[in-house]
This record gives C-alpha cells, structure tokens and sequence, in this order.
C-alpha cells in the first residue's frame, strides 16, 4: 500500500468524489496548459549597498535620501526576520504544550536577543523615525554608555 | 399596426419569391374584439435601459477582455522566479511575474530606476532652492538686528521727479518772470 492510496472504502469514495471536479481541471492543465507554455523567467529585485548615513555630508541630501531608503529597506528584512523567529517560538509552544518552558529555552532566549537588538536599533523611533533619527539614537546610546557605564547598570551620580 | 421589413426571418420564407414586396405593414389577427383602447401602464424605460446596458457591457467588456484574459492566463502563463544569472542585467519589465504586468512595464509605464533618479534630481533641486532661502532669511535677520548694513533696509530716494519739477518751476520763472 502507497503512501497515498485510500485506506478504507469510505476514503475511497470520498476521492471519487472529489475527482469529479478534480478530474477535468487537472486533465485541462496538464495536456492544454503545460503544452502550450513558453518558458520564461522573473527575478527578484536587488538593491546595492549604498553609503549609509555615518559616510554622507551634512548638506548631501541625495545621499542622506538613498540612505533612508536603505535604512527602511533593512528595516523592513529585519522585521521579517523577527516574525520568523516569533512564530518559531510560537509554534515550539503549540508543539511542546505544558513543556515548552524548558523544551523551548534555546527558542525562546534566540527570540528574546533578537527582539532587544531590533528594539535598540528601530525602537521608539516614532512614525517619523527616518535614519538620522536612528543615527542619533545611537550616538546618544553611545554617549549615555560613556558616561554611566553599559545600559542597565543605572545612571551615575553626576558628582561622582 | 406595425412595419417590419423583409428581410426578417418570418417573413423570408414567405416573400422569397417576389423581394419588391420589401415593406408589409402586419397586422395581428387577434380575432376583432372591442374598440381600439390606449392601455395605460407602467414605462418599462428603466427595464429596457438595463437590458441596453447589460448587452453592451458584456459585448464590448466581458466576452473579449474575458477571453483575451483567459487565452493569456493559459497559453502564456506567468514567468518562473529564478536568480539572477552572473553579468546579466534584467530589464526593467523582466522583474514582474504577470505576463499583462511585463507588458505594462515593457511599454506603458516608466522603470522604477527612471522614478528613482527623477525623484533624486528633484529632491537636489529643492534642496538647493531650501539651502539658499534659509540664506536669505538668516542675513535679513542678521542685517535687522545689527543694523550695519545699508542694503536692505536702506530706501533710496529717486531724484527725477524733484528735478522735474525744479525744471517746470525754472521754465516758469523764465516765462513769467516771477
């Protein structure tokens, strides 16, 4: 018995059935369609890198808006990259049910690195957050750690 | 009573024979009852309109846009992702998967770089346009607070008209002596 034969008389049926719509169509596709088809190709857009934001003058619009674009481009990858890792967590708890806090830990901890990284570099940047906004976040990060020492070590008297 | 001509098909059969018969005025025979009447009823105008429109939008609409659609979708087919080969730059059309998308790329609308490189000229141009409007503004500024320079807010007095009238005052005293 195949992997994909009927395993009573019931599912047979039910295929009879359903090949009656089936049938046709896949009859009309594969000798009309498939036939008469030229083979041709699409690709997928690729964008160069760019020079970003840190590498423009301060009066070169046009570089600062082909970094924007690019700035929301790797935006837009990183956004998706974060919904791949979340739904892999979500579907290691459906799987797991009442384990999933230790079978999913590793899952869990990737996410969770991932989810602070994306939040320290687009996060509360506001609807009009374009990249020198961001670039300023992170020259501020940076001062911010200078003088009080990483983030979530808590802030240094300033008379100290 | 009503006029029908020849060349429909009931009366085909029977006028076949002598065609200067062309126009028949048919009167339904209907057995001679009462006397003639106007019926009053309902205008079936909205009724007649809506067959109108629905006969000509299928017409001209469904059947062939429907049909030039569906010989595309099977016989053309939309196009295979595949990666881009080594030293090879696609055309602008050659980025949509849709063979009416490519079309309308190939043909009708302007590439995504061409938009891009328009859009980037003019943001320059404003910019430039921004850059020296800021200027202006920062040196009246400057030249109202200090109040050093003469070019702005200096107003210069034309002297033609007061030589003018020095000019009608002089001819005047030539004439009159006064």
């Amino acid at each position: 018995m195949g992997v994909g034969d009927p395993l009573n008389q019931f599912e047979a049926f039910v295929n009879a059935v359903g090949s009656v719509f089936d049938g046709p169509v896949t009859w009309f596709r594969e000798s009309v369609v498939d036939k008469n088809r030229p083979e041709y190709y699409w690709y997928h857009r690729q964008f160069r890198r760019v020079p970003t934001i840190d590498e423009c003058y301060t009066d070169d619009i046009v570089c600062f808006v082909e970094a924007n674009e690019q700035f929301k481009r790797d935006r837009m990858v990183d956004n998706e990259v974060l919904s791949i890792l979340r739904q892999r967590h979500h579907d290691c708890i459906l799987y797991e049910g009442h384990d999933h806090k230790e079978k999913c830990a590793s899952i869990k901890e990737q996410y969770d690195k991932a989810a602070e990284n994306w939040f320290i570099k687009y996060g509360d940047l506001g609807v009009y957050g374009d990249v020198k906004a961001a670039y300023m976040k992170q020259k501020h990060r940076l001062l911010w750690e200078r003088r009080h020492g990483p983030v979530g070590t808590g802030m240094k008297n300033p008379m100290e | 009573m009503s006029v029908i001509s020849c060349l429909r098909l009931s009366s085909l059969r029977n006028n076949i024979i002598s065609p200067t018969k062309c126009l028949i005025t048919v009167q339904r025979e209907m057995g001679h009852g009462g006397p003639k009447k106007m019926v009053i009823t309902a205008s079936r105008w909205q009724w007649h309109k809506y067959k109108d429109l629905l006969h000509f939008y299928t017409m001209l609409g469904l059947i062939p846009l429907g049909t030039l659609v569906f010989a595309i979708n099977v016989f053309i087919g939309p196009a295979k992702l595949a990666p881009i080969p080594e030293d090879y730059n696609p055309k602008n059309w050659e980025y949509y998967q849709h063979p009416i998308s490519r079309f309308l790329a190939r043909f009708l609308y302007p590439s995504h770089q061409q938009d891009y490189e328009k859009y980037l000229h003019f943001v320059y141009e404003e910019n430039e346009k921004k850059q020296m409007r800021l200027l202006e503004t920062k040196v009246k500024e400057m030249m109202a607070e200090r109040g050093d320079s003469q070019a702005f807010y200096y107003r210069p007095i034309l002297t033609k008209y007061h030589r003018y009238v020095r000019k009608v005052y002089d001819d005047l005293d030539d004439t009159r002596g006064y």
